[in-house]
């Protein structure tokens, strides 16, 4: 999975003349966190976050009442966003994975996705990463969830693939993860629909080495 | 009314011939330029109807004190030989717009003005010509639009000059001179009319029936051109006048004794530092008239295009 | 695949939640100022559209259709403006909005795309300078960078040979290339909506099955939101998810589009179900029902329920009392169908049966066929052809030396018409059925082959002809607003044949005929002084048929006669010339665009491609294997307003060739999908011109793929 597929598409723009008020009213209005900023030809300049638009309780103290609501009026977009040199983005054609470790590393929940010239063509956020993280697992289809623990080498995904290859079952989702107290071994998860849980039980048994640590129809 | 047919009794909503006139007519006061234009023009032709019965004094007789500026005598002024310039103005409208001097002894005249009549005849020639071209195309197209460009290369007044000074001077030279420089113009405008109307299915339709080519030109294309046809008019009537006062200041317009706007500008030159207003009395009248002319056609034009819509 | 089972593409799937939609259009009301006060022209009309979903508004002309799509851009022109409601787009309300942010919009974020392609190219530009400008001017995009784009998005959307189109003027590629080229520009900034005004209605069915694939394709790759007007149900229900239904300027109807096609609940949603050729399988599902009376106008709308006049139920209430749409069914459903009707749920489409006083002409295709089988031919072409010379810019050719050239237009049309019947002639535009009537009325002059009607040669043309021949073939036209004369009324126009075939010796004779001819195509004589102004296209078209049989020809030829008229005045006058014919006995030939509307209407069909006839038959046996591959192309592509009909998937590839210089043997082997069934890959269609096989009685098939195999492919259309 791409970065492409995760994406959301086509997302609201705004410019950075806009106001700063608008600029919130547009996100409460969409439920939305974050803003890209683009001037002609969806160029990105910006990002708007909810944080951006909180005040600073330092400058509301040096400014009095009159102050304080004439600032507000006058306070434009292009002032308040994080500016384009210090934004993290992605191209759509990276990996979902490589999208998520710059989210995680550089702890920012929206990513604005641009093309070769810097034009906006969507956002990934935590929210995309999350639904493309449900959706691998297969979380959409009804079916059992299992989980089997295997020895870390090469030849053992191969083993269980074949049984479910021979019994004719389908996936509607997979993962695999290093076992996180078990060195040396890693779980795969499977969405399997339309089988129970002693035919399951009863097959991946029968791989060896292989053990089925969690069976569940509930996910 | 039992006299009435059964046919003519389904025919209920048929409008009276006044009516169908009249709200044709009645898109002319639809637009405030063409009703302004309307009423200029309209002014031009009550006086002129006017000098037929009765002007201040004799136009020709010059019984004043000459170069006299507007009083109350004279209400504006009189020329170099003493003659009134209001009188000589209303008669001068006859010429252009109401009579047409036949030559001889007779002096008998024609109704319909020099302008008129020249502008007539050229739409009658460019129609012809212009219907043909358009409709059969080919060498008709060819060799029509040939000879009328090369009349539209020549300058229009160099034409005037020649028919002019082939011709001699008189009324109907003038006549021949404004169709001859006009129709050309004519021609191609109903040419490219003809050339889109002909690809309506309703030409087809009449091919179809086999109808003659002058039955296809006249009827069927012609009466869908008028509009148009009527606006280039008005605008060419516009021009006629000039082309009328410009040869009338070269002196070899209409023929005396009756006043000619573009000759008393003429006349008038001579003494212009002695009195401005001989000269600018013909020439403002021929500015109004022109005006009036082409703001009626605007009008028209614009508002015939918005019925089509 | 078989450890990955079937999973539904993540647009198709469950919206999001908190999905807000790209468009959201609430109450908009539209209004023009015209010279004595205002007209609404579009009143209370809701939907909205997301990412990756494709919204059709249907509706006949002058239903406020494309003002809908105006007011979202801001096109109103200077007398119309958004009188209340909201447009949304992206969150942001676009009414009041400022112009210049406005305009911004429509470059970066929303791209439209209308009916005729050159009105959105320049013509004195070639294609790429017009291409690249976009992102060059617009994004500052460097030009070898921007060639390469364009040239990228044009592979997209599969045009042949991108580099070379690129170098081309608009003019020289074919309308349906245009349009693609269009399209292509309008997703080179990748729009979050994209408007388009009937983007097919100008091109071959051919080709807007094509780009209709074309579109829904686009939509699903660039999650672009697309609102597509369309007067077509068929083509709405091959690209939309959801479709709305306007008439008079209101929104009737609004359903995902296998509901509204499944279960239509407005009886003008019905109405215009049933007036549109389903091509089915049976005759009998290709009858139409006219809908009664015509669209209002936007002043003359009714106090109550907009199609109160025109509809079948109608009760005191829908004169009284406007109907609001609100939501049919249970609650749960409430988004998905909405109805603007008061008795939507007792309404059942299916216990409609026609009123008595519609006219539904007799399903008596066989009676008649036996019939004519025995009458005398009427009309007899062999080897009929029309070539026009070109004249070429070589030096050569200048000085008459060069090689003539011709356009094929006819090119050796072969067969014979019984009294009494109907020839449907079916092409794509440039096929040469109009030539080939224009031919035998003799608007053009032939150049070569026999031609006899009624037994006489008419090979010439019509200045050559005499009055008996001339007064026995008229011919009707396609469009309404040029077939009459403007200048004179209906009752001189139709007058006029009756006149000049000396048909009657007096004026009250002459009132008299014309009055009994208004009433056959069903007009009262309050219409005998009327303007053409004055009538709308389906009464045009009605005296149009009028003025055709006053000299009570023998054959009647009609050139696409429906094609510019709405759904359901189509259907009216459809049923008007069938009823016309059985009355008056005359002999047509009927020329149509796509298979649907002839199907019913003839008794055989005769299809054209390249200026030649590639099958020609009975009409049952055209429908149905075997058939040419070329008739097979042609059912597969004509939209079917029926979601849930199976239509086999049949594209032509490449563009119809020059008539300058047709294919040698078959003409149809440069593009022929089924030339790989013969050995070699059909080599022998490029050399050999094919045999006419006899498949039955009176149905010929131009192809070399024996009968047999042309009987075994599966049939087009399965319900």
């Amino acid at each position: 999975m791409l970065v492409r597929d995760c994406m959301t598409r086509h997302p609201i723009l705004i410019s950075p003349n806009w106001s700063a008020s608008e600029a919130e009213r547009l996100m409460s209005e969409n439920r939305i966190r974050h803003l890209p900023v683009v001037e002609d030809g969806k160029r990105l300049v910006g990002l708007i976050t909810r944080q951006r638009l909180s005040m600073k309780p330092e400058m509301l103290g040096s400014l009095n009442v009159w102050e304080i609501s004439r600032y507000l009026a006058d306070l434009k977009v292009k002032q308040i966003m994080i500016k384009r040199k210090s934004l993290v983005t992605v191209e759509e054609d990276r990996s979902v994975e490589r999208a998520a470790s710059l989210m995680s590393e550089n702890r920012i929940g929206c990513l604005p996705v641009v093309d070769d010239d810097d034009a906006v063509v969507g956002v990934v956020t935590e929210v995309d990463i999350s639904r493309a993280f449900q959706e691998m697992l297969g979380l959409p289809v009804d079916g059992l969830r299992i989980t089997v623990r295997m020895p870390n080498r090469p030849g053992e995904f191969a083993k269980l693939t074949r049984v479910i290859a021979d019994r004719g079952w389908g996936v509607m989702g997979i993962g695999t993860f290093p076992s996180r107290r078990n060195p040396g071994f890693f779980d795969a998860v499977l969405k399997i629909p339309n089988v129970t849980e002693e035919e399951v039980r009863a097959e991946l048994s029968k791989i060896e080495e292989q053990k089925v640590i969690d069976v569940r129809s509930i996910v | 009314m039992s006299v009435v047919s059964s046919t003519a009794n389904l025919r209920t909503n048929r409008p009276s011939r006044l009516q169908s006139w009249w709200s044709g007519v009645s898109i002319v006061f639809e637009s405030r330029i063409a009703t302004v234009g309307l009423a200029m023009v309209a002014f031009w032709f009550i006086v002129g109807i006017v000098s037929l019965f009765w002007t201040p004094y004799p136009p020709n007789a010059n019984e004043f004190t000459q170069n006299l500026s507007p009083n109350s005598i004279n209400i504006l002024g009189t020329d170099h030989l003493g003659r009134d310039i209001l009188s000589r103005l209303m008669t001068g409208t006859q010429v252009i717009l109401l009579k047409t001097r036949l030559p001889g002894d007779a002096g008998i005249d024609i109704p319909g003005g020099v302008a008129l009549w020249g502008v007539f005849f050229s739409l009658l020639v460019g129609a012809v010509l212009g219907l043909n071209a358009g409709y059969r195309g080919g060498w008709w197209d060819q060799s029509i639009m040939q000879v009328l460009d090369a009349m539209i290369a020549f300058p229009s007044i160099v034409l005037y000059l020649v028919i002019i000074a082939a011709l001699g001077q008189g009324d109907l030279v003038v006549i021949v001179a404004i169709a001859v420089t006009g129709a050309p113009g004519v021609a191609r405008l109903v040419r490219s009319l003809t050339l889109d109307i002909k690809t309506r299915d309703y030409i087809r339709a009449a091919e179809t029936r086999g109808e003659s080519v002058n039955f296809i030109l006249f009827k069927e294309i012609l009466p869908n051109a008028r509009g148009p046809i009527l606006v280039d008019a008005m605008l060419r009537v516009g021009y006629a006048i000039f082309a009328i006062g410009t040869l009338g200041f070269l002196g070899i317009g209409l023929p005396p004794p009756d006043p000619d706007w573009g000759n008393m500008v003429n006349e008038a030159r001579r003494t212009i530092f002695v009195n401005q207003w001989a000269v600018v009395w013909p020439a403002v009248a021929i500015a109004t008239l022109v005006i009036g002319l082409n703001l009626f056609a605007d009008g028209l034009r614009e508002e015939l295009t918005r019925f089509q819509k | 695949m078989s450890t990955i089972a079937e999973r539904k593409s993540p647009t198709e799937g469950i919206r999001r939640p908190d999905e807000m939609p790209v468009l959201r259009v609430d109450d908009l009301s539209v209004a023009y100022k015209v010279r004595d006060g205002e007209v609404e022209a579009v009143q209370d009309v809701s939907f909205e559209i997301y990412r990756g979903e494709s919204f059709g508004v249907v509706g006949e002309s002058g239903c406020g259709k494309s003002t809908v799509a105006w007011s979202i851009v801001n096109f109103l022109g200077a007398n119309g403006y958004v009188k209340r409601g909201r447009i949304l787009f992206q969150g942001q309300g676009l009414v009041g909005k400022d112009p210049e942010e406005l305009r911004r919009l429509r470059g970066d974020q929303i791209a439209m795309v209308y009916q005729d392609p050159m009105q959105a190219l320049n013509p004195s530009m070639r294609l790429g300078d017009q291409m690249a400008e976009v992102l060059t001017v617009h994004r500052g995009i460097s030009r070898s960078e921007a060639d390469k784009r364009c040239v990228q998005m044009l592979e997209r959307v599969y045009m042949p040979d991108p580099k070379d189109v690129m170098g081309r003027y608009p003019h020289q590629i074919s309308g349906g290339q245009q349009q693609r080229v269009v399209i292509a520009m309008a997703l080179l900034n990748n729009p979050a909506l994209l408007i388009m005004d009937e983007p097919t209605t100008a091109l071959d069915v051919t080709v807007e099955a094509a780009v209709l694939d074309l579109i829904d394709e686009l939509r699903h790759e660039f999650d672009t939101a697309i609102l597509f007007i369309s007067h077509n149900l068929g083509v709405v229900a091959r690209v939309c998810n959801r479709v709305g239904v306007m008439y008079a300027g209101e929104m009737v109807e609004r359903a995902p589009v296998t509901e509204i096609f499944a279960n239509p609940s407005h009886p003008y949603t019905q109405g215009l179900i049933r007036c549109v050729p389903k091509l089915g399988a049976d005759k009998s599902s290709s009858v139409l029902y006219p809908i009664r009376g015509r669209v209002p106008a936007p002043d003359k709308r009714p106090s109550g329920c907009g199609f109160s006049p025109r509809c079948d139920y109608i009760e005191e209430r829908c004169r009284a009392e406007k109907p609001k749409l609100r939501p049919l069914g249970d609650a749960l459903l409430a988004d998905l169908h909405s109805v603007r009707c008061h008795f939507a749920e007792e309404i059942d489409p299916g216990a409609w049966t026609p009123p008595e006083d519609m006219e539904i002409p007799l399903l008596n295709g066989e009676k008649r066929a036996a019939e004519t089988a025995a009458a005398e031919t009427i009309l007899q072409l062999d080897g009929l052809s029309k070539f026009y010379p070109v004249s070429g810019s070589s030096l050569k050719d200048m000085l008459g030396v060069g090689e003539k050239r011709q356009v094929k237009a006819v090119n050796g049309v072969s067969f014979d018409v019984p009294k009494g019947s109907t020839l449907g002639i079916v092409g794509e535009s440039g096929c040469g059925k109009s030539t080939l009537i224009r031919t035998i009325i003799g608007l053009e002059e032939s150049s070569g082959g026999q031609a006899q009607f009624l037994g006489v040669d008419i090979t010439d043309d019509l200045a050559d002809r005499s009055s008996e021949i001339i007064e026995e073939l008229q011919m009707v036209f396609q469009n309404p607003d040029s077939t009459m004369n403007p200048s004179y009324t209906v009752g001189q126009q139709i007058g006029r044949p009756l006149r000049r075939f000396n048909k009657v010796n007096s004026r009250a004779e002459e009132q008299a005929e014309v009055i009994r001819l208004l009433n056959a195509v069903r007009l009262d004589g309050s219409y005998y002084d009327r303007l053409p102004r004055q009538l709308s296209g389906g009464e045009k078209q009605r005296v149009g048929i009028a003025r055709a049989l006053a000299s009570r020809p023998e054959l009647v030829l009609c050139d696409e006669p429906v094609s510019a008229l709405d759904v359901s005045v189509q259907a009216a006058v459809l049923n008007l010339l069938m009823e016309v014919q059985a009355e008056y006995g005359t002999t047509m030939l009927f020329i149509a665009h796509d298979l649907s509307v002839v199907r019913f209407f003839s008794d055989s069909v005769a299809v054209m491609y390249l200026g030649q006839v590639m099958e020609i038959g009975p009409a049952e046996a055209i429908y149905a294997p075997p058939y040419h591959p070329y008739t097979e192309a042609l059912l597969s592509a004509v939209p079917i307003p029926d979601p849930s009909a199976k239509q086999a998937h049949i594209r032509l590839e490449g563009n119809v060739p020059s008539p300058l210089n047709p294919p040698g043997g078959c003409p149809f082997h440069t593009r022929c999908p089924r030339r790989n069934l013969l050995p070699d890959n059909g080599a022998i269609c490029a050399q050999e011109v094919p045999p006419w096989q006899q498949a039955a009685e009176g149905h010929r098939i131009f192809c070399h793929i024996p009968l047999e195999t042309l009987a075994e492919f599966e049939p087009v259309i399965q319900q």
